[in-house]
C-alpha cells in the first residue's frame, strides 16, 4: 500500500464510483490539516473530487474554504495530511503550475495595468495560453482592453480575472467566490461558460460560493465546510439520496437515532422534524420521510437554525 | 517574466534615469568649470611659486559641492522606493497571487526581479560614483583628506556597494514585512545604523593601525593623505598627557609642565630656548594612523563587507519566500 492509500483506503473506485470502471481522480486529500499559530484553518480534511467535476465548496465564513483552495494551489503548505492534484502533490514546479488556474477571492490583478497588460504578461508566463480568448470575451462583455483594471468596475475587474484564468487552459479550477461581485446575469454566463468548458472535456472546477442557488445549477459534486471540518462530499445526487426530512409526532426519538444519523432536529410540543442521514430504510411509520433539497441540506449542516447539533457531528467527516 | 518586471516597473525605471541624467549633466557642466579652474590655478601658482597654498582652494559652487556630498545618501533611495516595495506592494495588493499561479516558480519569479533591480542598483551607485569621482579630482588631488567620510563614502567602489546593501536591505524588509511603509522605515533606519556603524567603529580596524613616536620637537608628518586616528603626548613619567584644553603649551605640551622659559614660545612667534628645549625632550609625541596608500585597500574591504551583508540579505529574503506560505 501507498502512503496515501493506508490514510485513504484502497486507492480506485471513489464512493460512488463504479468498480471495473475506476475514475481518474482530480483531487484527493487525507487527513489534511493546516494551522495557522493556534488557529486551526482546517482539520483532518479528507475528500475526493473526480475529474470532469463541478464541485461546489460551501460552508460558513471562516469553515476553511479559502485554506482548502490553497493548500490545493500549492500556495500554502499543509501542517499534516497529504494532498494529491492531478496525481502529484502540488510543488512548484512549471508543469504543476500550468495546469493550476487559481483565483482568490481578492481578484488579484496589477491595478495599474491594463487588461491588455496582463494578457501579454499571461503569454510569457504560461506555456499554453489563449489570450485571444480574453480579448474576444472582454469586447463582447464591453470592457475596455486598454484601461487600467484598477479603474474598472468590481464586477468588470472580476470579469477580467475570469477570461484570463480561463486563457492558462488548466486542468483544475480553484475558484474562491468568483461570482461574488458579478451581477446575476453575468454571473448566469460565467457559470454556463465553466460547464461548457467542463463538458468540453479535461476540466474540473472547485468553486466556493455562499449562493447555493447558483452552484446548484452548475454542480454535480459538493463539498461542505464547517468549524474547519468536512462535513459531506460526494456526487450532489448520492448525497441527496442518502437524506431525508422526516417529520413526526413529538416522542422520543432515541430508536431513531440509533439507526441514522440527526443532522438536525427541530422539536416543537406538538411535531419533531428530524434531517437525517440514512443508513437503511426508515421502519418508524410515525415518521414521514420527504426528500431534502440541496439548500436544506446546506442549511442544516451549516447548523445556522441549530448550532449545538453540530457539536455531536463531529464525526462525519470521516464519513468517505 | 523580465516582461513583467519592465512592465511593473518601468516608470521607476525612468524616474531614476532622469534623475541620473539631470545629476550628469550638473556634475558634467560644473566639473568641466572645476577642472579649468584648478589648471589655470595651477599655472598661476606656478609663476609665484606658491602652490604649496592651493590645497586651501574650494573648488566649484557650493550648491554643487553640498549635491556632490549629499550623494552620501543616494543609495539608499534605490533601497526606499525600489526595494522596500519590490515584494511589499504586491502582497499589499495581492498581486504575489497572480504571478504565483501562473506558470512560473516561486523561484524563478524572485531571481528575475530581484536580479533586475540589483543589477538597476549597481547601474544608479556606480553612474553616481563614477561622476562625483571626475566631478572631485581636483579637490582629491590637493585636499588629501580621502579617508574623511564626506569622500571615501562617495567615491570610487564603495557606492556601487552601499547601493547593492540598500537594496537587499529594501527587498528583505518587504518581504519580511509585507507592508510598504514598515519596510521603507525599517530599510532607512537599518541603513544609516549599519552605515554609521562601520564608519565609526570597525573602518579604523580593518588594518592595524601604524603608531610612531617622536620627539615633540622635530614633529612628524607621514606622507600622502593619511588618516589620522589618535595623536597625543607622552610625559617623562610614561603617561599620556591629557589634550591641552585652552592652557597655552608649546609642541602639545601645556606650558603650566614646563620651565617658565617656554611661556614666551607660547605666547608668540619665538624660538624656545635651550631650558625650554631641554625640558621638552622629555616628551613624546605618538601619532596613531592609516597610511595613504591603504586607500585603495580600505574601498576593497568595505566593498566586501557591504557586499557580504547584501548577499546575506538576499538570503534571507529567498529563505522567507520561498519557505513561507504564500
Amino acid at each position: 500500500m501507498t502512503p496515501m492509500e493506508k490514510v485513504l483506503g484502497p486507492l480506485g473506485p471513489g464512493p460512488g464510483g463504479h468498480w471495473g470502471t475506476p475514475e481518474p481522480i482530480a483531487v484527493q486529500t487525507g487527513g489534511l490539516t493546516k494551522h495557522y499559530g493556534k488557529v486551526t484553518a482546517l482539520n483532518d480534511c479528507t475528500i475526493t473530487v473526480p475529474e470532469g467535476r463541478i464541485s461546489a465548496l460551501i460552508g460558513p465564513n471562516g469553515a476553511g474554504k479559502t485554506t482548502l483552495l490553497r493548500l490545493l494551489a500549492g500556495l500554502a503548505r499543509p501542517t499534516s495530511g497529504q494532498v494529491i492534484v492531478n496525481g502529484v502533490t502540488p510543488h512548484q514546479a512549471p508543469a504543476f503550475l500550468a495546469d493550476i488556474g487559481y483565483l482568490a477571492q481578492e481578484i488579484p490583478l496589477y491595478r495599474r495595468l491594463t487588461a491588455e497588460d496582463h494578457i501579454r504578461a499571461g503569454a510569457h508566463l504560461n506555456p499554453r495560453w489563449d489570450g485571444e480568448s480574453v480579448r474576444e470575451r472582454l469586447t463582447g462583455l464591453k470592457i475596455p482592453l486598454n484601461r487600467p483594471v484598477g479603474k474598472l468596475s468590481g464586477g468588470q475587474r472580476a470579469q477580467v480575472a475570469l477570461a484570463l484564468i480561463l486563457a492558462k487552459r488548466p486542468r483544475l479550477l480553484l475558484l474562491d467566490e468568483p461570482v461574488a461581485a458579478l451581477d446575476p446575469l453575468a454571473r448566469k454566463n460565467f457559470l454556463g461558460l465553466l460547464a461548457d468548458g467542463v463538458e468540453a472535456g479535461g476540466l474540473t472546477v472547485i468553486l466556493s460560493s455562499h449562493l447555493v442557488a447558483d452552484l446548484e445549477r452548475v454542480s454535480d459534486h459538493l463539498i461542505m465546510l464547517a468549524a474547519s471540518r468536512v462535513q459531506l462530499c460526494g456526487d450532489i445526487d448520492d448525497l441527496l439520496a442518502e437524506h431525508r426530512i422526516l417529520v413526526g409526532p413529538s416522542k422520543d426519538t432515541t430508536a431513531l437515532e440509533r439507526g441514522h444519523r440527526v443532522v438536525q432536529a427541530t422539536r416543537t410540543p406538538r411535531q419533531t422534524t428530524l434531517l437525517v442521514r440514512l443508513n437503511g430504510p426508515v421502519v418508524d411509520p410515525a415518521f414521514q420521510a420527504s426528500e431534502v433539497s440541496l439548500e436544506e441540506l446546506v442549511l442544516a449542516y451549516m447548523g445556522e437554525d441549530s448550532p449545538p447539533t453540530l457539536t455531536h457531528l463531529t464525526s462525519v467527516g470521516e464519513e468517505q | 517574466m523580465t516582461w513583467l518586471v519592465w512592465r511593473q516597473h518601468r516608470i521607476q525605471f525612468y524616474v531614476g534615469a532622469a534623475l541620473l541624467a539631470a545629476f550628469a549633466i550638473i556634475i558634467a557642466t560644473t566639473g568641466v568649470q572645476v577642472a579649468h579652474q584648478y589648471r589655470s590655478a595651477q599655472l598661476a601658482c606656478a609663476l609665484h611659486e606658491g602652490c604649496r597654498h592651493l590645497g586651501g582652494l574650494f573648488m566649484g559652487s557650493h550648491v554643487v559641492g553640498f549635491m556632490v556630498i549629499a550623494t552620501l545618501g543616494a543609495p539608499v533611495l534605490v533601497g526606499l522606493f525600489w526595494g522596500a516595495p519590490l515584494v511589499a506592494a504586491e502582497a499589499e495588493a495581492g498581486t504575489t497571487q497572480f504571478a504565483w499561479m501562473q506558470s512560473v516558480t516561486r523561484k524563478h519569479w524572485l531571481v528575475v526581479k530581484m536580479g533586475w533591480m540589483l543589477v538597476a542598483a549597481a547601474i544608479w551607485g556606480g553612474v553616481i560614483s563614477v561622476l562625483v569621482t571626475w566631478w572631485s579630482s581636483p579637490n582629491n588631488a590637493e585636499q588629501l583628506n580621502q579617508f574623511n567620510p564626506g569622500r571615501f563614502d562617495i567615491m570610487d567602489l564603495v557606492p556601487v556597494a552601499y547601493s547593492l546593501f540598500a537594496m537587499a536591505l529594501g527587498i528583505a524588509a518587504g518581504a519580511l514585512l509585507r507592508r510598504v511603509l514598515p519596510a521603507m522605515a525599517v530599510t532607512l533606519a537599518g541603513f544609516i545604523g549599519v552605515r554609521v556603524l562601520v564608519t565609526l567603529w570597525l573602518r579604523p580596524h580593518y588594518l592595524s593601525a601604524v603608531t610612531v613616536f617622536y620627539k615633540v620637537t622635530s614633529g612628524f608628518t607621514p606622507p600622502g593623505a593619511f588618516w589620522q586616528i589618535a595623536q597625543g603626548v607622552i610625559g617623562p613619567n610614561g603617561q599620556a598627557l591629557a589634550q591641552p584644553n585652552g592652557t597655552p603649551y608649546v609642541d602639545g605640551v601645556p606650558i603650566t609642565a614646563l620651565p617658565g622659559s617656554c611661556a614666551a614660545v607660547a605666547n608668540g612667534p619665538s624660538n624656545p630656548s635651550g631650558s625650554c628645549l631641554q625640558a621638552l625632550s622629555h616628551y613624546r609625541a605618538y601619532l596613531t594612523y592609516q597610511p595613504a596608500d591603504r586607500f585603495w585597500t580600505f574601498q576593497g574591504i568595505e566593498t566586501g563587507i557591504f557586499l557580504a551583508l547584501a548577499f546575506a540579505l538576499i538570503a534571507v529574503t529567498a529563505v522567507v519566500l520561498l519557505g513561507r506560505d504564500a
